[in-house]
């Protein structure tokens, strides 16, 4: 019996030569990652233990990307502690406050996170590593024994095959495709608690943020990992950027699966996440007029430099309106700084939206940006239920940074495909790669 | 070290299909607070769904749910479940529930198919987390689940993650003198 592609890359990580869901194991991670918000309690935890050395501090990376900016003095002591405890363990990957970005995007467009990889997060957004073929694992406060000991327990997850057919239309973005998944998983009952989603099919379509997108809504309707089998663009670029070795991991032909999804991309539309989850996915024209107070880009779902761009390209020569405030949250701090180099910063700065660190943004728990009860706010956050952006009572839809970004122009839900556009400054080559 | 009692003998409380933590096991307002003090949890311990439980349990009794027990990665209810020396036996549990309840060391066995058709609230319970052997006294049935895997036990045994890391952090400094 073959293996998926989770299968086999944990059966790597634990020098076996297979794994089956169900085995409790211990694999050895390329990389441990921490962020801001939970690093003072998993450290004083581990002191309480009497554990003041790490078993790997070279592969533990620190990422303050909840809360960039303090928001009270609470906050401030959280980013001292931070500081302290990075400086006393000798963890020479802390990227602080301005030096990283979001933790589940810049280390895949830098390069840190490769095919063929396996790393422990603390973060249920550790997902985002398959959109370069690599697997990321949460661990929650239990990273504290992965710090210590090097490793943690593992029972080696189902995995799921969503196998996409045909090609996505212009104007319909991964955001768009994830919802729709996602609906389509409540609609059949499937099981997806705790499972590995492993992408098949006409996937040479999809770019990197593409993939990242995808990883998004899965991840929020329970799965544990997700995995994108590289494409030779996926691998060109790691190439480019690796520095260090790394193996692609393909699944096997005879790979077994627990159930699978298809899904046909041909017809599917622009998606709107309904308030309350991201599976009451409708399209655009369902909800087009809505209007909104709040709009938001940005987020591990959506902080690609690629997103930023999609963004840009609606709100060139164009201005959001008045009633609107709109908040945009980079993926990482190089994208800032490459956003300012290719002019996608003048265009964000003079159509009226306000610029935020590299980070989470708003889609922490609001620290900034929040909203009022019986606001309504449209974003390209993780998720969706009541309360995750301030107030309980404010209305969250989601879509993809170029609907997002059209509603802000238009006060209201909008279907992108209705401003017309030009190639802006600084625009990569087109979402979709020649087929190959 | 005192021989680990994998075995509890008590009074079946049975719950149904579903149960989410917050609400369901523990008030909201201690897991958004980040209550961990068992002290604390206590007398919260299904208070919004069955008050006065934890006047009227006993160490040994075995709580029994149906499917989809404890939704959420959250711990709080599982400390203090674990603290007056409860068992949790379920049809089925969100595999991070399942998690979290293993990393406060609490007794608990999971995927154990139809077990709520084995038991009413009340009837007398034996149940072996090491090897899921479920024995209902008072009906005469006996079923065999699957226990504790053999690779958490330890984490169980040692009460947490917390109890193991410092078992670790001793074993290691042993090993160095």
């Amino acid at each position: 019996m073959g293996l998926t592609a989770a299968e086999k890359i944990l059966a790597n990580k634990c020098g076996v030569a297979s794994v089956v869901p169900g085995d409790v194991v211990e694999p050895d991670p390329d990389w441990i990652m921490v962020h801001d918000n939970v690093l003072m309690s998993v450290k004083l935890e581990l002191d309480a233990a009497g554990i003041t050395q790490l078993a790997a501090p070279g592969k533990v990376i620190l990422v303050t990307d909840h809360e960039v900016i303090y928001g009270s003095p609470r906050a401030a002591e959280k980013g001292a502690f931070n500081r302290k405890a990075a400086r006393a363990w000798g963890v020479e990957h802390f990227y602080d406050v301005g030096r990283g970005g979001h933790g589940h995007i810049f280390p895949i467009e830098s390069g840190m996170v490769l095919p063929g990889m396996f790393y422990f997060d603390n973060d249920r957004h550790s997902t985002n590593a398959g959109a370069v073929g690599a697997l990321g694992f949460r661990m929650g406060s239990e990273i504290s024994r992965v710090l210590a000991t090097g490793t943690n327990w593992v029972t080696v997850p189902e995995t799921i095959r969503v196998l996409m057919r045909g090609e996505v239309k212009p104007g319909v973005y991964g955001r768009d495709i994830g919802f729709h998944i996602a609906r389509r998983m409540r609609e059949l009952e499937m099981e997806v608690d705790y499972r590995v989603v492993e992408y098949a099919g006409d996937l040479d379509q999809f770019d990197r943020a593409a993939r990242t997108a995808l990883c998004s809504s899965p991840t929020e309707m329970g799965a544990y990992g997700v995995f994108f089998p590289p494409s030779k663009a996926i691998l060109e670029q790691a190439r480019v950027l690796a520095k260090r070795a790394f193996t692609p991991v393909y699944p096997d032909p005879d790979a077994r699966y627990e159930a699978q999804l298809e899904v046909d991309l041909d017809r599917l539309e622009p998606q709107i996440a309904l308030p309350g989850a991201v599976h009451k996915a409708v399209d655009v024209s369902k909800v087009a007029g809505t209007a909104v107070d709040h709009a938001f880009i940005g987020s591990c779902g959506s902080g690609m430099y690629e997103d930023l761009q999609a963004a840009a390209r609606v709100l060139q020569g164009r201005r959001i309106a008045p009633h609107v405030r709109m908040f945009i949250a980079p993926g990482s701090e190089e994208s800032t700084r490459r956003m300012a180099r290719d002019g996608l910063l003048q265009i964000f700065i003079e159509a009226g939206a306000v610029m935020l660190p590299a980070g989470c943004g708003p889609c922490n728990e609001a620290v900034t940006g929040p909203l009022h009860a019986g606001e309504v706010s449209i974003s390209t956050a993780a998720a969706n239920n009541p309360g995750k952006m301030g107030s309980r009572g404010a209305q969250l839809y989601l879509g993809s940074p170029a609907t997002v970004a059209a509603s802000a122009l238009a006060g209201a839900i909008t279907d992108a495909r209705t401003f017309s556009f030009a190639p802006g400054p600084g625009d990569a080559p087109p979402q979709r790669q020649p087929r190959e | 070290m005192a021989e680990f009692a994998w075995k509890l003998e008590g009074r079946c409380h049975k719950l149904g299909h579903d149960v989410p933590h917050a609400g369901g096991v523990i008030p909201n307002w201690m897991i958004a607070g980040r209550y961990v003090d068992p002290k604390e949890l206590i007398p919260h311990l299904f208070e919004e769904t069955d008050p006065g439980f934890h006047e009227r349990c006993k160490p040994g009794d075995i709580i029994v749910t149906g499917r989809n027990f404890g939704m959420g990665p959250k711990m709080n209810g599982y400390i203090a479940m674990q603290a007056l020396g409860l068992g949790l036996v379920c049809e089925s549990m969100p595999f991070l529930a399942y998690r979290a309840a293993i990393g406060v060391g609490l007794r608990v066995v999971t995927n154990c198919a139809n077990v709520t058709e084995m038991c009413e609230s009340g009837d007398e319970l034996e149940v072996d987390f090491q090897n899921g052997f479920f024995i209902n006294h008072t009906r005469g049935i006996r079923r065999e689940y699957p226990g504790i895997p053999d690779k958490l036990q330890e984490i169980v045994e040692l009460g947490g993650n917390a109890g193991w890391l410092k078992q670790w952090r001793q074993r290691k400094q042993t090993r160095a003198t």
